[in-house]
């Protein structure tokens, strides 16, 4: 059974361990950060310049869901829309090793890190992704191990 | 919680209440932050192996985060009538885990539930302690759509500084010896 819609994307066997994906990168605004706050993260100092100012995050910043959301946009339109994804199953570490203030721009790597057949689904292989995403000064924002799952072109045999 | 590190209490139970996803919301999240075709496009979905559109799991997460920061808001609030000084929440330096489980359709309603697990004191920044928190997501059919091992800052309010600590934040306000001493550390 064919997906029309992923067929003639990379699969799981396309894939390398050890292959690095330039993530791109994408220009944080005050607008962007004060509209995901309000609907997901409303702390005065994602909202707020003087609460920021006063908090411990020192100035203006997005909250760490907003930037780990802006890291899968980027891993989604460099590597997601272009493999047979199925879904992601989770991830672990996440880190927010700096905050991402007004301005900033982040950008970053993901490397596959490990490639597995999954043994309940033949019709899946488990991808394990690490991103390291840095802002403009080369300082790192957010690093995270996440797992997905993509589609196997031929369920029997072996990667 | 928004109380003092002191005052938080392991295993204490904290239900943040729930959600109902809406096929226009999850198109909307999707189409900012995780443009899959499975999370944007209901058509297209019916092809994916969840046979039809669902929410992307970083939207579920962000909703769950939402919820949380009300439950703080809301015990603030509590503490203040009862004439209690609220403590202070900061932010989290991280996640240690992240399982996402059963996908959420539209319509679904998603209840979530934190426990804290753990605490210690910060060994990083002095006056504020770690606080471990698991987080679940559960259906309306009681099935489990997440689960998360959460850290969050939270502020001691019987932090006393060392003196060493109290002598060297003194010497950084000094006009010529504090940019040596910022420059050093």
């Amino acid at each position: 059974m064919t997906n029309p819609v992923t067929k003639d994307r990379r699969h799981f066997e396309d894939l390398r361990i050890g292959e690095v994906i330039d993530l791109g990168h994408v220009t944080v605004t005050r607008d962007m950060i004060i509209t995901f706050a309000r609907e997901f993260d409303p702390f005065p100092f994602h909202l707020d310049e003087a609460a920021a100012k006063a908090s411990l995050l020192g100035g203006l910043a997005s909250s760490g869901w907003q930037t780990g959301g802006l890291s899968l946009r980027m891993l989604v339109d460099s590597l997601l829309n272009k493999v047979a994804s199925a879904g992601g199953l989770g991830f672990t570490d996440l880190k927010w090793k700096n905050p991402v203030m007004v301005g900033d721009t982040i950008g970053g790597t993901v490397t596959i890190a490990d490639l597995r057949r999954s043994e309940s689904h033949p019709q899946w292989g488990i991808m394990t992704l690490d991103f390291d995403v840095r802002n403009q000064r080369e300082q790192p924002v957010l690093t995270m191990r996440l797992a997905n799952l993509v589609d196997t072109r031929s369920p029997g045999d072996q990667a | 919680m928004t109380r003092w590190f002191e005052d938080i209490v392991i295993d204490e139970v904290f239900q943040l209440g729930s959600h109902t996803f809406s096929a226009d919301e999850i198109i909307r999240f999707a189409s900012l932050y995780d443009p899959q075709y499975f999370h944007l496009d209901a058509a297209a979905a019916q092809h994916s192996h969840f046979g039809g559109l669902v929410a992307s799991g970083w939207h579920t997460v962000s909703v769950g985060h939402r919820k949380m920061v009300d439950a703080l808001f809301a015990e603030e609030e509590r503490l203040r009538g009862l004439g209690k000084e609220p403590g202070v929440s900061g932010p989290s330096p991280g996640v240690n885990s992240m399982d996402f489980k059963v996908p959420v359709r539209p319509g679904d309603t998603v209840s979530y539930e934190l426990v804290v697990t753990g605490k210690r004191m910060s060994n990083s920044i002095p006056g504020w302690g770690l606080l471990f928190n698991k987080l679940t997501a559960t259906n309306q059919r009681g099935e489990l759509v997440y689960r998360a091992d959460l850290v969050g800052f939270s502020k001691l309010r019987d932090y006393q500084m060392p003196l060493r600590l109290r002598v060297l934040l003194a010497l950084t306000r000094l006009p010529l010896i504090g940019p040596l001493l910022k420059r050093g550390s």
